[in-house]
């Protein structure tokens, strides 16, 4: 992929936008919290925009920006983002992309996961984008081994959580 | 785990779920964040004058008010009152005016120079208000010179010493005034840029970025 600096940075947040949106998927839990979480990783994606060198790629360093604004966010003890409201941008999120699905195990298996603290998220969230857990060290900036010990405790409080 | 395979089954599946917003869109995201610093421009402007007229409430001006009733300066007075109200409500129209514009602009280009506008406003309305305070202060000096009874006394008390004396009354008057003007302004000028400067150079950063999507689309 050959990067011509800035000049395409919309265009590949456009053709990539499903990465933010799993994002804000994971780390949100209705439409307005998604809308404003969505608006806010563009905005850092934009500014650390002239920062990306393409030594990576788009999609790869857009996980890494994308999930560290999400993260810190949720960090700052789940202030309220600011950021305005985007009425005027017409897209719509169907209902049941937070109702998840019909299947009650499924919906249960969502909450648990919602129920994860910030890092944990981000981790199960690579995991089910297929990362592995180097792709996962690197893009959360921890360390293999660090992310491996994780996603086992993941793994056991979601089965206490689901069993209880 | 079956927990984990079962969401993560549903997870590849949902893909397609998931908005699709047009770079049209993607772009008035980004630059939405003008629109929240122009709503701050007008709020604070309003703040502002709600904080003005406050203080000139609870302020004890009744002695200045005899003073300037007693003597010829009432209709100076309340003419200025009355057009720097009208000239404030204009203001805060404009930045209400600019506010609403930005925030239903769509276009690029079209919130750019929406940007350059608000900018300019504010810089208009700080120049009045600091020109508007340069009068009132010298008005204010003119008026007791010419009308304090202190003052008469003070300045035949000078004119009987001597003519040279009366020259250097002034030239001192002058240049303390000059001083008193100065400073005054300059700290309204530092509260000025606090509260609006910074607004302005985030909207001016806003600017920038802007400038380089226009460049691309």
């Amino acid at each position: 992929m050959k990067l011509d600096s800035e000049h395409n940075f919309v265009e590949l947040l456009q053709k990539h936008q499903n990465i933010v949106h799993k994002i804000c998927r994971i780390y949100t839990d209705n439409e307005h919290a998604h809308k404003d979480l969505f608006q806010e990783i563009s905005i850092q994606l934009w500014k650390a925009f002239p920062k990306f060198r393409g030594d990576s790629k788009f999609s790869t360093w857009m996980y890494r920006v994308g999930l560290n604004t999400a993260i810190t966010l949720y960090r700052k003890s789940l202030r309220t983002i600011k950021s305005q409201p985007i009425e005027s941008v017409g897209y719509k999120l169907s209902h049941e992309d937070y109702d998840n699905t019909k299947d009650e195990q499924l919906k249960l298996i969502y909450e648990a996961v919602k129920k994860l603290n910030d890092i944990d998220k981000g981790i199960i969230f690579l995991f089910l984008e297929s990362k592995n857990y180097k792709e996962i060290s690197d893009t959360l900036g921890i360390s293999e081994v660090n992310a491996r010990v994780r996603m086992n405790r993941i793994k056991t409080k979601l089965k206490i959580q689901l069993n209880a | 785990m079956d927990e984990l395979d079962l969401l993560k089954k549903d997870w590849d599946k949902s893909t397609k779920k998931y908005p699709n917003l047009s770079k049209e869109e993607i772009y008035s995201i980004i630059s939405k964040r003008s629109s929240s610093i122009v709503k701050w421009i007008f709020i604070i402007s309003i703040l502002e004058f709600i904080l003005w007229t406050a203080l000139s409430f609870f302020g004890d001006s009744t002695e200045v008010l005899e003073k300037i009733q007693a003597n010829d300066f009432a209709f100076i007075y309340y003419t200025m009152i009355i057009i720097s109200y009208i000239i404030i409500f204009v203001f805060m129209y404009l930045f209400y005016k600019n506010y609403r514009n930005i925030a239903v602009t769509e276009n690029t280009k079209v919130l750019m120079e929406k940007i350059l506008k608000t900018r300019k406003t504010v810089k208009q309305y700080v120049i009045y208000n600091l020109s508007m305070m340069a009068l009132v202060i010298l008005l204010g000096i003119i008026m007791e010179l010419s009308t304090s009874p202190e003052t008469q006394i003070l300045l035949t008390d000078i004119e009987s010493k001597g003519e040279n004396n009366i020259f250097i009354f002034y030239l001192i008057i002058t240049i303390v005034s000059l001083i008193a003007i100065a400073v005054i302004l300059s700290l309204f000028l530092g509260f000025y840029y606090l509260i609006y400067g910074l607004l302005l150079k985030r909207l001016k950063k806003n600017y920038k970025e802007l400038k380089i999507i226009a460049n691309l689309e």
